[in-house]
């Protein structure tokens, strides 16, 4: 595989989100696989951002170490970055800079070269994807593509003076050199491309969402303004609530109601629902419930990524009942298992957490087009007839009981609660009735254990050396250090867990295996190694961690294997 | 006579003399009246004694958490308009536990009744004091005495432009189900404070206390329920005289008429993909 790696970095507001979204855009036209992912701070003026972005001729998972280009909007990136540069790396810097020891430099000041072609301050952004698609292509049709339909319906004189912009930059970046371009896939892939904060909702869109409530809080928000922007065109509603507990609350009392609903929040918010969580459990709602990561504890790094609410999603809460933690790992998987919440939800009738991530939600990548025919919607045992002898909560063998909608059927009323009830759903306080009420409950985690998506592995099965299990977001990195792990003669094989509740017991076979089982992910104490060794008995022989607020990079997880010997 | 759909005959778990009795026969009353199936009425509560009261009337019910009568009723009722939704709960659960809850709701004026049971003290946990609390009511955590200003619902909903504010008594029946009635047909958010007596915690606001005291305000011929000046002034009065009745009631364009989606008939109808999500698909190509 062939790759190139762009580093873009500036001060929040300096138009960063602009160019790297154009770029984005432009790379996937001209048939590159792509990954990007950025790293910004909790601030809408200054401080220091980044987008790194990975193009290559193969697909590609995650961002790796090092930068060929870097793209400086402020003297602090060159100052922080330089040192990533590869052998042969350039900088593009905006305006003067003081010049490298070590490497190539251009100089470019972006908003001069706009207003010399006579356009506005703002379309220093055009002059900076120019400049560095000199280094991608020698034509730049596919970045007039994207200005063409990014600013199309603010007129052709926006759309062309763009494109003069974009024009000035290529040409002074390639002035003087003879640069060669990225290898291209032999084929131009057929791709779409999205990150998580992008696939979460569109997902839930094809799995028959009809309400969402949320309160904004960084990194679940795009996910939340996702639905905003589509509900009136989809018919659905999105509802800003007064506060989480309000959100989960409305989502409960909507998807009582009989609609699929849900909610999105980070660490703070999902602690503020867990009460309703236990509401869902025992009333036997089904409700989706996404919880985008940032480390915590508080309010923590709000912008960062960590993995450390995996053990407060399993066994947050007052009391036992019936749940799903679902943990997508990449873009891909993330739109497909909204289907697989919604359906657990639906058959089981408790809640289902969804556990993103800053790096999930935040990070672009090239997939293959995604289907919505391949969700299908499996409502469970929801009927739409009962007389007066209706019981919401009878007691059945799978723990399941028919589920009628409040207002439909003849008669049939629908009697939930939280408090401990009997079959029909009335309060009681007696043992006899609580013992079956509670076991009729709990029965339903032997069907959703039954029911757990199996691990998915990639790299050698036949006798590997290592044995990578991870969780979620940490999936594409993980891949790539077994690429790296092979590629140095180490056989070795990864585990990833796209379900990490109830587990799924094919994860236990796991332990049969030769080879040294290792836990990755990004969190301080270790939650998968400790929900393994709860639910499966089962204890690795090292673990690979990180709790910098940063994704891994597959360098990352080969150096602290390989360096540390696993420990 | 009309039928009593909505009567169940299952024990209370209420003391003898409760004010909830009185709240319940009302509600009944109103909902008969009214002419409405129990199958399209949803119950939503809280807990509290006064959150115990769906399982003693015929209907669908929602019996949520302490404090989140409000939110769970709004998705409730947004997921499917077609339901009368009446969510109710005591003084402890609306005002304290739920009472950001309420601040909201008034803002949104989902189209739903909230009945509060207002017996000044928490109930179900023994005695407590409330935000409504009379100041200076002696209580097992206000040993000296309650210190804090009374929390007024009735004064907070008008501030609010609330779109119907009502204050009912759980000792006058007949009055009460005639405003419940009101409420419940009004369009939009409707709150019914409910004086009600406790008569095992509450040894101040007894029955006798307000019977006193209590009076019809609509029966005062200068009374104009639309004018809002007006009925803030009166949420005020507390003392020797404690009006009864409907406060206030403006027309305000309900929650449901900002929600494009219900335009196309109830949530809960509707097909559950869009015919547009290609479109949404298409923009990551
Ligand atoms: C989160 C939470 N906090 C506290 C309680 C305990 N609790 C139950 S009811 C109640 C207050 C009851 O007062 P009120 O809401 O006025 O209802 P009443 O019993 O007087 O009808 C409290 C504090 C609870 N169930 N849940
Ligand atoms: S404690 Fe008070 S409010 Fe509760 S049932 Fe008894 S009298 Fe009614």
């Amino acid at each position: 595989m062939r790759n190139f790696n762009i580093l873009i970095g500036g001060e929040a507001g300096q138009g960063l989100v602009s160019v790297s979204n154009l770029l984005i855009r432009a790379i996937t036209k001209e048939g590159w696989y792509l990954f990007a992912q950025q790293d910004y701070m909790s601030r809408i003026r200054g401080g220091h951002n980044f987008v790194r972005l990975r193009l290559a001729d193969q697909p590609v998972y995650c961002c790796e170490r090092g930068v060929d280009l870097l793209v400086a909007l402020d003297q602090v990136t060159i100052d922080l970055h330089h040192e990533e540069l590869n052998q042969n790396g350039v900088v593009i810097a905006d305006g003067q800079s003081s010049p490298g020891e070590n490497f190539d430099l251009i100089s470019i000041s972006f908003a001069e070269i706009a207003k010399k072609q006579g356009q506005p301050p703002i379309m220093a952004n055009a002059v900076a994807a120019g400049a560095i698609w000199a280094f991608l292509a020698d034509n730049l049709s596919a970045i007039e593509l994207v200005l063409a339909e990014t600013f199309g319906d603010k007129g052709d004189e926006v759309v062309q003076g763009n494109i003069k912009c974009a024009q000035a930059g290529f040409n002074l970046a390639r002035e003087g050199r003879t640069l060669t371009h990225p290898a291209k896939p032999l084929e131009p892939p057929e791709v779409m491309i999205l990150k998580g904060n992008d696939a979460l909702p569109t997902g839930a869109l094809a799995a028959g969402l009809k309400f969402m409530s949320a309160y904004p809080m960084t990194p679940a928000t795009g996910v939340t303004e996702f639905i905003a922007a589509h509900s009136e065109r989809l018919s659905v509603v999105m509802e800003q609530a007064e506060d989480e507990i309000a959100a989960i609350n409305m989502a409960i009392g909507a998807a009582y109601a009989g609609v699929r609903a849900m909610t999105a929040t980070s660490g703070g918010g999902f602690a503020l629902m867990t009460e309703a969580l236990g509401l869902a459990g025992s009333a036997e709602i089904p409700v989706v419930v996404i919880n985008a990561q940032r480390p915590g504890p508080s309010t923590g790094l709000p912008t960062r990524t960590e993995q450390g609410d995996l053990l407060f999603a399993v066994y947050g809460g007052s009391g036992d009942y019936p749940k799903a933690v679902l943990a997508p790992g990449d873009v891909e998987e993330a739109f497909y298992l909204m289907g697989t919440a919604f359906n657990l939800a639906d058959q089981f009738q408790t809640p289902v957490i969804v556990l993103s991530d800053q790096h999930l939600a935040d990070s672009y990548q090239t997939v293959k087009p995604l289907d919505p025919a391949k969700i299908s919607i499996d409502r469970g045992n929801l009927i739409t007839d009962a007389g007066p002898e209706y019981k919401r909560y009878q007691y059945t063998d799978s723990g399941v009981s028919p589920r009628l909608l409040p207002g439909f059927g003849s008669g049939g009323l629908v009697v939930s609660a939280g408090d401990e009830h009997d079959e029909e759903g009335h309060l009681i306080e007696d043992a006899e009735t609580r013992i079956k009420m509670m076991e009729k409950r709990m029965r339903k985690l032997d069907g959703m254990k039954t029911a757990a998506l199996a691990p998915v592995t990639y790299g050698v099965q036949e006798e590997p050396e290592y044995i990578l299990i991870g969780f979620g977001s940490t999936k594409g990195a993980v891949r790539e250090a077994v690429d790296l792990l092979i590629g140095k003669g180490i056989p070795s094989l990864q585990v990833h867990l796209p379900q990490v509740y109830p587990l799924p017991d094919k994860l236990r076979q796991i332990w049969n295996l030769p080879g040294r089982k290792i836990i990755v992910e990004n969190n301080y104490v270790g939650q998968l190694e400790k929900l393994i060794g709860a639910e499966l008995a089962a204890a690795p022989d090292g673990h690979v961690r990180k709790y910098d607020g940063r994704p891994f990079a597959p360098q990352d997880i080969v150096e602290q294997l390989l360096g540390g010997g696993g420990r | 006579m009309t039928e009593k759909r909505f009567t169940v005959s299952r024990e209370t778990a209420w003391c003898p003399g409760c004010g909830n009795f009185g709240i319940i026969n009302s509600l009944s009353q109103a909902l008969d009246n009214l002419g409405l199936d129990p199958k399209d009425v949803l119950f939503v509560s809280g807990i509290g004694q006064a959150g115990k009261t769906p399982h003693y009337i015929k209907g669908n019910v929602l019996n949520t958490l302490h404090g989140r009568t409000l939110p769970t009723a709004t998705g409730a009722k947004i997921a499917n308009q077609e339901l009368t939704v009446i969510a109710m709960g005591g003084d402890g659960d609306g005002y304290a536990e739920g009472g950001n809850h309420f601040l909201h709701a008034l803002r949104k004026n989902v189209d739903i009744t909230y009945i509060v049971h207002n017996n000044q003290v928490f109930g179900l946990t023994k005695g407590q004091a409330s935000p409504s609390s009379d100041l200076g009511m002696i209580t097992g955590t206000t040993p000296r005495g309650v210190s804090y200003e009374s929390f007024n619902p009735l004064a907070v909903a008008i501030t609010l432009n609330a779109g119907f504010v009502a204050r009912g008594y759980a000792g006058d029946q007949e009055h009460l189900s005639k405003v419940l009635q009101a409420a419940i047909q009004y369009p939009g958010f409707a709150l019914v404070d409910v004086l009600q007596p406790c008569v095992t915690f509450n040894k101040v606001n007894t029955y006798q206390w307000y019977r006193a005291r209590v009076y019809d305000l609509n029966q005062d011929p200068d009374y104009n329920p639309h004018d809002r000046k007006m009925a803030w002034e009166r949420s005020w009065e507390w003392g020797e005289e404690i009006p009864i009745g409907i406060f206030y009631q403006v027309e305000r364009a309900t929650l449901s008429e900002h929600i494009p989606a219900l335009e196309n008939g109830p949530l809960v109808k509707q097909p559950l993909v869009s015919p547009y999500l290609g479109e949404v698909l298409a923009q990551f190509k």
